[in-house]
């Protein structure tokens, strides 16, 4: 054997070696204790990270388990973090708290898993921030879990509860028919309840972007918003609130399985809602090369790539972005909110977004793009287009038709086609700077209007000649006005910025050429 | 003495603003080119702020007495002294006049007899520049200006002073419009100083301080480790900025320049998210929250207690909504 190879080899074999003498220390201890709690008395538990177990039992004594667990680089950060994890015990017989100490830790994590045994008529209340699972079982008097990270299982839980739990899962499992108010709020969890087939309640579900699954019939189901209500087994009885933004919610009679649960909704997939039912829509996230045809769509929570609609587009999302190289035909897109990014638009274009930019490339036919706050910018329009911005800047690249501008809060930049001698435009500004960039030889009517707090900061700019500027002091402000023909006149160019500037400019401007579609 | 010396002795009379405006300008621009000096001076004006901070305590009646008459004891002019008296103004221009004939006597003498010698370019030798400070108010020796006045630049406001005519000099003080362009590589730290100073605090942009964000954009996302001041001048525009088209562009490039984050940045944005009434400039800003908790960042408490309201309220924009849990999906407790 050549020695290289041996070298390799041993190389290879000591490898693991330096593995093991990297090795990580994960020592366990565990600590016991007994407490005593009055009848009825709460028992709280703060563990920023490790699992909770709370069983209910007779008696009147808590019996704490604690088992710690520590995972180190090295020796100095074990015995540091050993030193720094602790476990206090707090309160009296009426309130007990049980605290876990963990200070921020260097090359070490520590986590404390509690095994806690009390009487079942205790009041109970947890913290964590994260946890393989948070389970609570067999307790009668009221429930509290504020967790950020893991599952949550209630098992068997009769009193009042309210979960609140961002990531993970929540299961609440009822071994008797509910008797009191339950409340479950998540973010990014799925919630499963397990009821008895004759629990009678009234239920709340609400979800953004999951599904309401049950398997009981429902009596009096109704939306209002998001928020599905109805009733199990008749009026009566307490409410339980199941709500989670982005998970599903699932409701199941004991004895049945999640395969035999059924939606909710009042829309399902193959039922096209009406604008206001957009949110009841599945959410979806659709990513195509093209569409043959028109593409009709409706999602909660979508986000769309598309590189070509061969027909008419009708999307309506409530919340996602949207994203379409190319429509053939006509482009209906309206979002409750998220940002809009549309290409090459053949016919009519209208997009509308409650929240975020709109970017258009090219609208050929012109048409509508609205705003309630964010950026829109239209590369080119080839025919009338109106633009709203709740607040945000307006850009027009360069339009062949008439414009109509207005933005609450912005600056409006406006290019004008150098082979129209003369367009219609309307630009309004409530806040900000007006610039109407056009050919030399462009002709309009032009009435610009600047009203301003500090008429030397805001200024008119025109490089046209034969206008007449008149100033004139209208309370604490000023009002610019500039009125007149330019280049012998043509249609009426309409502008007006409050506390900032117009521009008018003439300069060369490179027409836009536009490639053919559907080549 | 040396310069250091010097100036660290000018220091007190800058505080208390009696320096003469030649002798502030020099300790000012020392200050800017001398680490030392710079550190030796911001404690100096910390301490002046804590001073100014204590209480006011009345001096009893007694020892202001006996301090007053202290004083005008001392102040008492001798007997022996004789004071300076003001020269007269003719007299000052009789010796102007005979400055000037005799000066320009020796140039005409000069000119008419001196051959004329070509001279060839010596190599250029490099010495060091002053560094030229961009000031509301600066105070420059005739020397270091160039007798050539280039174009016709903007100039108001002229006023004529003596201030000590027993030193002969004379100023001339006026507003000056000028254009200057500062070039350097965009970490420099005077051209990061600079684009912070015109980012926070200049109204005028050409064409617009949204476009100049932009321009922000586009040359710190070239850079590597764009300087954190970019990023705290962007977070100061997000924060104060009226116009809402330009706080939406701030936060949209903060998204993009997330290595160069800092605390105060973060909390522009978590404060962006909780209250700016434009719904766009929430969705920049809890995109660029979700971009960070997704990049494994470490999130403070503030931070995920906002994300999780602002994904539970009901009234919010549901895109905003979803973006919040988005981010808290992300993130991994600590």
């Amino acid at each position: 054997m050549k020695p290289t190879i041996r070298i390799l080899i041993a190389v290879a074999a000591l490898l693991p070696a330096t593995q093991l003498l990297a090795t990580v220390f994960q020592p366990t201890n565990r600590v016991v204790r007994q407490l005593s709690i009055e009848p009825g008395g709460s028992v709280w538990i703060d563990n920023p990270f490790g699992s909770i177990d709370v069983i209910g039992g007779e008696g009147s004594l808590i019996t704490v388990t604690a088992d710690r667990s520590i995972v180190a680089s090295d020796a100095a950060s074990l015995k540091e973090a050993a030193d720094a994890v602790v476990i206090v015990f707090e309160g009296d017989s009426k309130v007990r708290l049980i605290r876990t100490v963990m200070p921020a830790l260097r090359n070490a994590h520590a986590t404390i898993d509690y095994t806690i045994r009390v009487p079942k008529n205790v009041a109970v209340k947890i913290g964590s921030k994260s946890a393989d699972h948070i389970r609570v079982s067999h307790i009668t008097g009221s429930v509290t879990v504020n967790g950020f990270a893991g599952t949550v299982i209630m098992e068997d839980v009769s009193g009042a509860s309210a979960l609140n739990v961002v990531n993970g899962r929540v299961i609440y499992d009822y071994q008797q028919n509910p008797i009191a108010k339950a409340d479950v709020q998540a973010v990014n969890a799925d919630i499963d309840v397990y009821v008895p087939a004759s629990a009678k309640f009234e239920w709340l579900a609400d979800t953004i972007n999951g599904d309401i699954l049950t398997t009981f019939p429902i009596r009096g189901p109704r939306f209002v918003g998001t928020v599905f209500r109805g009733q199990i087994n008749g009026s009566g009885g307490p409410t339980i609130n199941t709500a989670t933004m982005m998970g599903r919610v699932l409701l199941l009679a004991k004895g049945s399985n999640a395969g035999q649960a059924s939606s909710v909704r009042l829309n399902p997939k193959e039922h096209r809602p009406a604008p206001g039912d957009v949110m009841l829509a599945p959410a979806v996230k659709i990513q195509l090369p093209f569409h043959d045809g028109d593409w009709p769509f409706v999602a909660s929570v979508a986000d769309i790539a598309i590189g070509e609609i061969r027909g008419n587009a009708h999307i309506q999302i409530g919340a996602g972005e949207v994203e379409l190289g190319a429509v053939f035909g006509q482009c209906y897109v309206t979002l409750m909110g998220g940002p809009l990014n549309l290409g090459d638009v053949t016919g009519l274009l209208s997009a509308h977004t409650g929240a975020g930019d709109i970017l258009v490339r090219a609208a050929r036919m012109g048409g509508e793009v609205s705003t309630d706050g964010g950026l829109i910018h239209v590369v080119y329009s080839g025919g009338p287009i109106t633009l709203r911005s709740g607040g945000g800047d307006i850009i027009v690249g360069q339009t062949s038709g008439a414009i109509d501008a207005q933005t609450t809060s912005g600056d409006i930049t406006i290019t004008g086609d150098p082979r129209h001698r003369t367009l219609k435009i309307g630009a309004r500004t409530m806040q900000g700077n007006l610039i109407l960039n056009v050919s030399p030889r462009f002709g309009a009517d032009i009435d610009a209007t600047i009203v301003t707090s500090d008429p030397d900061v805001n200024e008119m700019h025109i490089d046209f000649t034969g206008l007449t500027v008149r100033r004139e002091q209208i309370g604490a402000k000023t009002r610019i006005h500039a009125t007149g023909k330019i280049n012998g006149g043509g249609e009426r160019v309409e502008l007006y910025a409050e506390e900032g500037d117009i521009h008018i400019s003439a300069q060369t401007i490179t027409p836009v050429r536009l490639a053919n579609p559907r080549r | 003495m040396s310069e250091c010396g010097v100036m660290s002795e000018n220091m007190p009379m800058l505080l208390t603003e009696s320096l003469d405006p030649a002798q502030r300008e020099l300790t000012h621009q020392h200050i800017e080119s001398c680490a030392a000096c710079a550190s030796e001076w911001s404690a100096m004006k910390e301490t002046w702020q804590i001073l100014e901070t204590l209480p006011t305590v009345e001096v009893p009646a007694r020892v202001k007495q006996r301090f007053l008459a202290e004083i005008s004891a001392a102040s008492a002019v001798p007997a022996n002294v004789v004071p300076f008296r003001r020269r007269s103004a003719a007299r000052w221009l009789a010796e102007a006049a005979a400055v000037v004939i005799v000066g320009g006597s020796a140039f005409y003498a000069g000119h008419r007899t001196t051959p004329r010698i070509d001279l060839t370019p010596a190599d250029a030798r490099v010495t060091a520049i002053q560094p030229y400070s961009i000031a509301e108010s600066r105070v420059l020796p005739a020397a270091s200006i160039s007798p050539t006045i280039e174009g016709r630049p903007d100039i108001e406001n002229v006023q004529f002073s003596d201030a000590s005519p027993s030193n002969q000099q004379i100023g001339v003080s006026f507003d000056i419009t000028s254009h200057v362009t500062v070039t350097g590589k965009p970490t420099d730290k005077s051209m990061v100083r600079l684009l912070r100073y015109v980012m926070e605090n200049e109204d005028k942009m050409s064409p617009s301080r949204s476009r100049a964000i932009d321009w922000v954009r586009a040359t710190y996302s070239r850079v590597d480790n764009p300087d954190p001041e970019i990023t705290e001048a962007l977070a100061n525009v997000l924060r104060n900025d009226e116009h809402q088209g330009v706080r939406i562009k701030a936060a949209d490039t903060l998204q993009s320049m997330q290595s160069a984050m800092t605390d105060g940045t973060r909390d522009a944005l978590v404060e962006a998210l909780k209250n700016d009434p434009n719904p766009a400039v929430r969705v920049k800003a809890v995109e660029a929250l979700a971009k960070l908790a997704r990049s494994g960042a470490v999130l403070d408490p503030d931070m995920v207690d906002t994300l999780r309201k602002k994904a539970a309220q009901g009234d919010e924009n549901v895109y905003v909504r979803v973006k919040a849990a988005e981010a808290l999906s992300s993130i991994q407790p600590r």
